[in-house]
């Protein structure tokens, strides 16, 4: 009796760990598979929407990687809106991280072509992707580096003084709200 | 006289101290230079009270956003009896022009004994904050420029190497040992059979000499692959020659086993038990190796 329960015992845990063996063995595969569409995406090939819909935030993040570089902002944006909230604390610092680089870039365009209606509110919500993304992962220098760009590029009213700086920053407290960089020095 | 003033004077300096709600109170803060944009401040609130006062961790700024430029991220307070440790982790989002001078505000303890408040203020902490960038910034090739998109990271498959690499072991663990259980090992099975026998007999007395010489005798058609009589040893010792230097006991052992078996009248003694077990022992370590 003991025997047989012995027996069925064990031929029941060799299943089982077979079963975990092909499923593993899958999953392996499947992460090999994404991985190679991943790279192709990075090198700047398309791949099938319908195997990045069914796959990783990952896989997604890399496709508005490639739109973005496409310069195709409304795809990039929307692909990148889909997993703000997947993955992560590292992953969701790197997609808001890339998000704020979409804004932004738009925003240096429309700043350059002189369209302000459309680039400050792009601009503010670089700089409200870039803050999310820091809070996130506060060691990201090149979100710490983009951020400012932004806050340059769309300088903000209410300045902070502090007491003793008072007579030094009189001058530059007349700031404008129209985005753009200063070109040369004074 | 002079006794008692001093006596008076120094009641009244330990009253002091013991009336003092806040026995220790400190702020440690990190350097105060050496921020940028994007930078988190730790500061650190240490407070000791005396023992009927508690903190009001309502008093306690709130997370989330202080001003246009600061936001408080964690508040961690830690009791260890009357001690309270505050963590206060800033995050700083300022882009000065040059290196600019910024003030985590101060705010107020709250502390309660019973019904009254005592407030125990922290003070405000002036650091200097350094731009990342310079006033004219570089251009790029495609205009202004800006870090690149971070790559997008490649799928970590550790997880699944391990859960693979468990489950085959796991699969083959079990797979060997059902093999093992079926004889799939026959040589393995081989140098075991009187270390099983002599478990067995381990459990049995000179009352149970019939059982104790069926061990026995299951153990040596084991080894011998079929069954073994008095007569075949000598085809016996060809195959396993290394049994010639026990042939006295064994020639004793099918002896008495025949005499036991097929006369009537008679009875196993201890010496007879004991020499069983003698022969199985031989045996063990004959097949063991060390014989």
């Amino acid at each position: 009796m003991i025997r047989t329960i012995r027996h069925i015992t064990l031929w029941t845990a060799l299943a089982a760990s077979f079963a975990a063996f092909v499923y593993s063995a899958g999953a392996l595969y499947g992460i090999h598979r994404d991985n190679d569409l991943i790279r192709q995406l990075i090198s700047g090939k398309d791949v099938a929407v319908n195997k990045v819909i069914s796959g990783e935030p990952e896989l997604r993040l890399a496709r508005a990687f490639y739109f973005k570089r496409k310069h195709r902002y409304d795809e990039a944006l929307s692909t990148l809106s889909l997993i703000m909230d997947k993955g992560d604390r590292n992953f969701q610092a790197k997609a808001r991280y890339n998000l704020g680089n979409l804004y932004l870039e738009q925003a240096v365009q429309q700043a350059k072509a002189m369209n302000i209606n459309e680039a400050m509110p792009l601009a503010g919500l670089a700089k409200q992707a870039y803050r999310q993304s820091l809070a996130l992962n506060s060691r990201d220098w090149d979100a710490k580096y983009n951020l400012e760009v932004a806050m340059r590029l769309l300088p903000e009213m209410d300045r902070v003084d502090m007491p003793d700086d008072e007579p030094k920053n009189q001058k530059s407290q007349l700031w404008t709200t129209v985005p753009g960089f200063p070109r040369g020095l004074p | 006289m002079r006794i008692l003033l001093i006596m008076v004077l120094s009641l009244l300096g330990c009253s002091g101290s013991i009336d003092e709600p806040v026995s220790y109170f400190n702020v440690e803060t990190p350097r105060p230079f050496g921020y940028v944009n994007g930078d988190e401040i730790p500061q650190r609130i240490v407070i000791e009270t005396r023992s009927d006062i508690s903190l009001q961790p309502g008093s306690l700024p709130a997370k989330g956003r202080i001003n246009r430029w600061l936001n408080l991220n964690q508040v961690t307070v830690k009791q260890t009896g009357q001690r309270y440790q505050i963590d206060l982790l800033y995050q700083v989002f300022y882009a000065p022009l040059e290196v600019k001078s910024l003030t985590l505000p101060g705010f107020t303890v709250q502390l309660s004994q019973g019904e009254k408040n005592i407030n125990q203020s922290v003070p405000a902490w002036t650091f200097t904050l350094s731009p990342l960038r310079e006033l004219v910034a570089r251009q790029s090739e495609q205009g202004e420029y800006m870090r690149p998109d971070v790559p997008p990271p490649l799928l970590a498959n550790t997880q699944a190497l391990y859960g693979l690499s468990a489950s085959l072991t796991v699969a083959a663990l079990i797979a060997t040992y059902l093999g093992y259980l079926y004889g799939c090992f026959p040589n393995r099975l081989r140098r075991t059979l009187f270390k099983r026998a002599l478990r067995k007999l381990a459990g049995l007395s000179k009352a149970d000499m019939e059982q104790a010489l069926t061990v026995v005798h299951h153990a040596l058609n084991s080894l011998n692959g079929q069954p073994l009589f008095l007569n075949r040893l000598g085809e016996f010792y060809r195959r396993n020659p290394e049994y010639l230097q026990i042939n006295a006991q064994l020639g004793w052992f099918f002896t008495y086993s025949n005499r036991y078996f097929f006369s009537d009248g008679m009875i196993a003694i201890a010496q007879d038990f004991q020499q069983l077990k003698d022969l199985c022992e031989q045996c063990r370590k004959i097949e063991r190796g060390s014989r």
